[in-house]
């Protein structure tokens, strides 16, 4: 195809036609601890389960989706939609846990040396990630006009390939002005999978964000480090949905809320990253109604909190920070911190050195001493003092097999770890707020039962809505569904407003096939990048829009 | 000879260390105050904290204290934004320039002057002193940020920004020795577009007498004071904002989100700078009304519904609401969200030669300057 005088689709999140008889909705929320499911019919919870998240992921999903068809009763071949949010990633980067290992490549020298890549990172992220053994600046990388700044080093990237060889598992590449001309990075990526093979999972800069380096090149490389966290937790949703014979698309919740094809979101985790905790706020706002406020949502490894306003996690400002990093991603105002039932409570005698960040998990049940095992957890915290009572019809296992255990844990060490949770989760609901009034907090997940919910500071009143323990499973049912349209434009020939108006309608009709209602949907992001490198005013046009499903 | 040596010499005794925090600080009060320009203060301050992580003291006194026949000269960088926070530099730039410049005028440059307020454009300056080993004086040349060389506090009461060197970061150097500053600024604006679309400068050499009677004074202890204050009220939830209104004494004009921005793409190679209009939608009080801005480089000139509200000099500074971090012309977005903030120019700034070198009608809009003031009391009620 020809860059053309009209307005011509490149792209789009697409999914299979929706039948109307096919109303049952399948969620998944796949946590570091638990896998939550619900089965919706609208916007009515039809049944909820709760597995343990195996370390396959599969066998999580495949347990918690036969508890809900089998509570239910529901026919497989009318569900019309399988949606999954998880904090896997997140996890993943907040723990520093099962990140891979990133050859890092900015095509860019003799310019933006004065700040290598990785520059302001947590020095414990960079090493997870390989730290700068790894990182590679290149001569090479494109002028505003096009122009090479200096031919692209390919000798050099082979070279630091060889050395990288057998120890990473994913390349980013991030080229001077590639958003705007990709030739370099494409080059690279050539290269790269020379020396590495096929199979090495490679992130382009210029696929994950627009103009401004240092932030683009953050979010290539925390997509590189995650991308294979996601794969798993991708296929392992495929496959378990295959096994039951659900035939519907697969979605997965996105950063702002909305859903993403599955498959789109394979090779882009970055978009994803806080897919858990934007499937609660939704969940959260739907269950209980209220609109102002903070969501908390505790997991067995991690909290996430959200401040709401009016019904949606308030907008995060220019620079966003995911693990600790500064990036230009589109991303509610999140906050994560490693604490969840999971957490091990460290300890020297009676005194608490630190809550995690480590987790035992879905060990939990094998290794926290309510259990039998030796480690303490903030669960065993919650269970010493007696502030679970009942069994939840979605655990399967008790909340304590060893209560001989706990009875042996010293009163004041257990005194001085609820103390510890407690000033944690304030001190997190704390950062979010923006007012110094106290506000309504809604606490959710499986790990709300396990924390102090009494005189929370900053807080007016703590809300467990019906569901609770399975918010974001709910969440991911009722959120929007995403879709794009991109468009060549010549603003030689054609009025840009005019070109806008016609790409966003584009948009709004891949919306609309994905499952949105039209008059729902609503335009999230619009970017132009120009053809400088060309002649005449070219421009690439690119619209995101959200809209409802029910 | 060190920095401490040149104040032994001077017999200043009264200065301030800027460490990591300060800078931080400084950063954040200047990238508010550039009106949207200025650079991206992540390159900024990642370049000078380099410096001090190398042990280099970077050390800031009052205009007053430097001797009148000391030398001091700008450093910075001139070109298109978005360019700029593309391509960051290699770091050895500005010192390419300062060593030229010092060559070519056959004497030492003993101190700098930030050219203006800027995530860049404040911290790089410092640092590069830093690293010479020469003070940094406090003060700039605009109290803000604007596109182009001359427009300066400096050039309007007769300073010559000549000589003036422009490095890429190749090592590539252009010096221009002009008697005329407008013809200055196209010769370092055409080495910016040859260089890629920005330049490395050094320039602006000044005397103490001519800095103490032609710069901002003592701007950058206003910044920094802005930087603690916006700091501040992020840990305690207060209003950012409303801090920035308390020391400035500007106008909270309008808020609402970011619903188009229209670039003149191609700008950056074909004039040297970053160009366009952004148009922001109204929310809470001002819903159903509608905010244009023009930019080129930095916010020049705001309309609201449809009225003039704010003309160059005066600031126009658009910031997040919940953090006060400046939203800047290189990198704003459609659904950014934002406050706009009008603030009046330093009176240095507002003289019959500085209109007529960066008023509304050096800019192209045919209209005589009104200060902000002027145009906003008249809106009110």
């Amino acid at each position: 195809m020809e860059a053309g005088r009209t307005v011509r689709n490149l792209g789009v999140v697409g999914v299979g036609n929706m039948e109307t008889k096919r109303e049952l909705r399948v969620g998944f929320d796949v946590g570091g601890t638990f896998t939550d499911g619900v089965l919706m019919c609208g916007r009515e919870v039809l049944a909820k389960a709760k597995s343990l998240t195996t370390p396959d992921v599969t066998g999580g999903i495949v347990e918690a989706l036969e508890a809900v068809m089998t509570k239910s009763g529901a026919n497989p071949a009318e569900v019309a939609m399988v949606s999954l949010g998880t904090t896997h990633t997140t996890n993943a980067l907040i723990e520093r846990r099962n990140l891979n290992q990133v050859g890092i490549f900015r095509l860019g020298a003799p310019a933006t040396t004065a700040i290598p890549p990785l520059t302001g990172w947590p020095e414990s992220l960079k090493e997870a990630i390989g730290g700068h053994e790894l990182v590679h600046i290149i001569r090479g990388g494109s002028e505003y006009d096009g122009r090479d700044i200096v031919p692209l080093d390919k000798k050099a990237i082979e070279d630091a390939c060889k050395s990288m060889k057998g120890k990473v598992d994913s390349v980013s590449i991030t080229g001077v002005f590639s958003p705007i001309i990709n030739d370099h990075e494409e080059q690279s990526a050539e290269i790269v999978r020379n020396v590495l093979g096929e199979d090495i999972p490679i992130t382009l800069s210029h696929r994950i964000a627009t103009i401004s380096l240092l932030e683009r090149e953050n979010s290539t490389i925390l997509n590189a480090s995650v991308i294979t966290v996601m794969r798993r937790a991708v296929n392992s949703l495929k496959a378990a949905v295959r096994k039951r014979g659900i035939d519907a698309p697969l979605f997965i919740v996105q950063n702002d809320g909305s859903v993403m094809s599955a498959d789109y979101a394979i090779d882009y985790p970055i978009f994803t990253v806080a897919s858990g905790p934007a499937a609660s706020v939704r969940g959260s706002v739907y269950l209980s109604g209220i609109e102002d406020g903070v969501v908390v949502d505790i997991g067995g490894t991690s909290t996430d909190v959200a401040y709401i306003v009016k019904g949606f996690p308030r907008e995060s400002s220019i620079t966003v920070n995911i693990g600790g990093v500064k990036t230009n991603i589109r991303c509610p105002d999140l906050l994560s911190i490693a604490l969840g039932g999971g957490t091990i409570v460290k300890h020297k005698d009676d005194d608490v050195i630190e809550l995690g960040p480590e987790s035992v998990g879905y060990n939990l049940v094998r290794l926290g001493k309510s259990f039998g095992g030796p480690l303490l957890t903030v669960h065993d915290t919650a269970v010493a003092l007696g502030k679970l009572q009942q069994k939840l019809d979605v655990f399967k296992t008790d909340y304590v097999t060893h209560p001989e255990k706990i009875n042996a844990v010293p009163k004041a060490l257990i005194k001085n770890a609820w103390v510890a949770i407690k000033t944690t989760i304030e001190e997190v609901i704390d950062k979010m707020k923006t007012t110094p009034e106290p506000v309504p907090a809604i606490f959710i997940g499986g790990g709300a039962l396990v924390v102090p919910r009494e005189k929370i500071i900053g807080v007016s009143e703590v809300l467990m809505p019906d569901h609770f323990e399975v918010g974001g499973a709910v969440g991911t049912t009722i959120a929007e569904i995403g879709a794009y349209a991109e468009g060549v434009v010549d603003l030689d020939i054609e009025d840009r407003a005019e070109a806008i108006v016609e790409v966003t309608e584009r948009a709004k009709d891949n919306a609309e096939a994905a499952g949105a209602i039209r008059n729902t949907v609503e335009v999230i992001d619009v970017e132009e990048i120009p053809f400088t490198y060309m002649p005449g005013k070219r421009e690439k046009i690119r619209i995101r829009v959200k809209g409802q499903v029910l | 000879m060190g920095v401490r040596e040149i104040l032994r010499k001077w017999g200043v005794t009264d200065f301030q260390v800027i460490d990591k925090k300060a800078l931080s600080e400084i950063t954040l009060g200047a990238s508010i105050l550039a009106t949207g320009g200025g650079g991206d203060p992540e390159i900024g301050l990642l370049w000078a904290y380099n410096v001090v992580d190398q042990g280099k003291e970077i050390l800031l006194i009052d205009p007053e204290a430097m001797p009148d026949e000391a030398l001091a000269a700008i450093a910075g960088c001139l070109g298109a934004a978005l360019v700029l926070t593309e391509k960051p530099p290699n770091g050895q730039e500005l010192f390419w320039c300062y060593d030229s410049l010092r060559r070519y005028m056959g004497k030492s440059i003993e101190a700098v002057v930030p050219p203006e307020a800027g995530g860049v454009n404040t911290p790089v300056p410092m640092a590069v002193a830093g690293a010479v080993g020469i003070p940094v004086i406090d003060a700039d040349g605009m109290g803000r940020a604007f596109p182009e060389l001359q427009m300066t506090s400096f050039y309007i009461h007769g300073v010559s920004p000549s000589p003036t060197a422009a490095a890429d970061e190749k090592g590539h150097v252009t010096i221009c020795d002009a008697s005329d500053a407008l013809l200055t600024e196209r010769i370092i604006r055409n080495a910016a577009m040859a260089y890629g679309g920005i330049s490395w400068i050094a320039g602006y050499p000044m005397t103490g007498r001519q800095l103490k009677d032609t710069a901002i004074l003592r701007s950058i202890s206003m910044a920094w004071d802005l930087g603690k204050r916006v700091f501040n009220a992020r840990r305690k939830h207060l209003d950012p904002i409303a801090e920035a209104i308390n020391l400035t004494g500007g106008y909270r004009a309008f808020q609402g989100k970011i619903v188009d921005i229209d670039r003149e793409f191609g700008a950056e190679k074909t004039k040297g700078f970053s160009l366009g209009r952004i148009t922001v939608e109204g929310t809470d009080d001002f819903k159903g009304r509608t905010v244009v801005v023009d930019f080129q480089n930095e916010w020049l000139n705001l309309e609201i519904d449809g009225e003039v509200r704010c003309m160059p000099p005066d600031l126009i500074c658009i910031l997040d609401p919940a953090t006060g971090e400046p939203i800047r012309t290189d990198i704003v977005r459609y659904g950014y969200r934002g406050t706009v903030l009008l603030i009046p120019a330093h009176e240095r700034m507002r003289t019959e030669r500085g209109i007529a070198t960066f008023g509304p009608r050096y800019f192209g809009y045919d209209r005589d300057y009104i200060p902000v003031e002027r145009l906003m009391e008249s809106t009110s009620g």
